[in-house]
């Protein structure tokens, strides 16, 4: 049967997802609406090497145009801003309506605000998108003392990148450690030690109480009564799914859209992938929403199959890394669930991984070392994780001894 | 096919099955494998940015980069998962005496 496939949002779950359903289903039409004018493209590098030069606009790109047309998927630059769920509809905001039978939605994650003054909305600058991206690059050209604040992964990777740029970088943080507190303290610790070490100003349990804007620059008072002052200011204090346009219709929400293991929402024909959707992952039996590189692809396509008609649960384990300077920082599973630690390494240099395990099998690791130090170890440990494999203990904490021997043949 | 291009990289027992090793020669880095089926190499850097395969995981025919964890095929080079798009060069492999060559071009 054709059918008209809309996928609503043109980012990385979007792409996957509409290239995954053209390989089970050579007939229905495939039309992806994004509101960027750009094809769907990778983020990780907006805070690292498209910030360094190293990875131009051309690069970014999943895609080209050539692969859609030969697969015969139409991208739409777009913005929609209202759907009709009962009538399977949506508006854009020129007036233009598309009708589907089945949706998709992969509209992905927002970043938080400051709240601020009017008079200084527009000097506050955050890194989600493209356009973005180039407006901090083009900007922090002529500047010097550049203020970062949030000491989440993205504020510190831009953190890193402007240093190699030689900018005097400060970071303010509210808690009191980097990342937040699912990353171990150690680990965090090690990140905020290579920082410094690069001339990176950390501070941590702060909070911003007001900024000023001072003869072109600013004042940043904090709640200690110290003063910061700073040329231009970055913000990168977390994000929430993109939800705003169904918040009044019948689409059941709750920290995303909620899902179940087949990406299908409470809506019959409707599905969520990606960052936006606060899916069921039957491994963990229980809902989660992820914002990574691997799991927007890996839903994308698992949202594709079942759109399709391939019946095909979703039970990726978690990953994702972070690179800051000459390290490479991952995480696998979840890390917040455990009944016991195990720690392997303590020099970043060979890398240092912290276990989490409970009842002797892992749920999650984190680790993080020098480039290529950890990358192996974490992968066999998504391994081990997924087969539910009762773990070594000791093969676990010691360094000398290959992990692959606890994989079960 | 001339004898000199041949470059002798170890004795067979130096990697174990599906195990790899890094072999620099010149000012080049490559990976020899061993296989199932046999000995294979390729670039020893991986092709999205520029980390050592040596540090990564080998999975039946495949070589995963330890950074991004990108995939690629050993024996054809192929990027099979992003955020590798870029193949990797690949370079014939002979055996003789229990000892391993490469033949780089
Ligand atoms: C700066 C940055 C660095 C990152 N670095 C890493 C990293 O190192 N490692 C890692 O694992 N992950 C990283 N991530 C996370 C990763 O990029 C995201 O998890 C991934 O992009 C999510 O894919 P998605 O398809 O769900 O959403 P997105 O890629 O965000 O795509 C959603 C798209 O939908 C569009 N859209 C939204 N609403 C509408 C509408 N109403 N109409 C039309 N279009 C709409 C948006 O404009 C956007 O283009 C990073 C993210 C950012 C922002
Ligand atoms: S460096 Fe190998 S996948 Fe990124």
């Amino acid at each position: 049967m054709k059918n008209n496939i809309i996928i609503l949002g043109g980012g990385q779950a979007g792409i996957y997802a509409a290239r995954e359903i053209r390989q089970n289903d050579s007939k229905s039409n495939i039309k992806i609406l994004g509101e960027e004018n750009l094809l769907p493209y990778e983020r990780p590098p907006l805070s690292k090497d498209f910030l360094l030069d190293k990875k131009k606009e051309e690069d970014l790109c999943f895609h080209s145009s050539d692969v859609l047309n030969n697969e015969n998927i139409e991208f739409e630059n777009i913005s929609i801003n209202k759907v009709d769920f009962e009538n399977k509809k949506l508006f854009a905001k020129n007036g233009d309506v598309y009708s589907y039978d089945s949706l998709l939605i992969s509209t992905g994650s927002e970043n938080k605000k400051l709240s601020l003054d009017n008079n200084l909305k527009n000097d506050v600058y955050y890194l989600r998108n493209l356009e973005e991206a180039k407006k901090i690059k083009e900007i922090v050209s002529n500047k010097n003392k550049i203020t970062i604040i949030g000491g989440g992964f993205i504020g510190l990777e831009i953190a890193s990148s402007l240093s190699q740029l030689q900018k005097k970088v400060i970071v303010i943080e509210i808690g009191n450690q980097l990342m937040g507190r699912t990353i171990p303290k150690k680990i965090a610790d090690l990140v905020q030690n290579t920082h410094i070490e690069h001339g990176n100003e950390i501070i941590l349990n702060k909070q911003i109480e007001k900024i000023t804007k001072k003869n072109g620059n600013y004042e940043i008072l904090l709640n200690d009564n110290s003063i910061i002052e700073t040329d231009f200011i970055i913000a990168g204090i977390g994000s929430t799914p993109t939800v705003k346009l169904f918040e009044n219709t019948n689409l059941k929400l709750d920290n995303g859209i909620v899902t179940n293991q087949f990406c299908e929402t409470s809506i019959k024909d409707v599905y969520a992938a990606g960052d936006v959707s606060n899916f069921y992952h039957p491994f963990y039996e229980r809902n989660m929403r992820l914002e990574s590189y691997q799991h927007a692809q890996n839903h994308g396509i698992c949202a594709g199959k079942n759109i399709a008609g391939v019946k095909t649960e979703y039970t990726s384990i978690p990953w994702m890394w972070s690179d800051q300077f000459n390290l490479n920082l991952q995480l696998t599973g979840i890390c917040d669930e455990y009944d016991e630690i195990i720690e392997r390494g303590d020099d970043i240099n060979n890398g240092v991984i912290y276990f989490f395990l409970k009842n002797n099998k892992i749920r999650g690791a984190c680790g993080v070392g020098t480039i290529g130090k950890v990358g192996r170890d974490i992968r066999i440990t998504s391994k081990l994780t997924e087969k539910d494999t009762i773990v070594d203990k000791q093969i676990l904490s010691d360094q000398n001894q290959k992990l692959n021997k606890l994989i079960q043949k | 096919m001339s004898e000199e291009n041949w470059i002798e990289v170890g004795s067979t027992d130096s990697i174990e099955e599906e195990d790899l090793i890094r072999f620099d020669h010149q000012d080049k880095t490559f990976c020899v494998y061993r296989l199932t089926d046999g000995f294979y190499a390729t670039d020893g850097i991986c092709t999205h940015e520029s980390v050592h395969l040596e540090d990564g995981l080998v999975m039946d025919d495949e070589i995963e980069c330890p950074m991004h964890q990108g995939i690629f095929n050993i024996k054809s080079g192929e990027a099979l998962s992003p955020p590798a798009c870029e193949d990797l060069k690949t370079y014939p492999v002979k055996v003789d005496n229990d000892k391993i060559f490469i033949k780089i071009d």
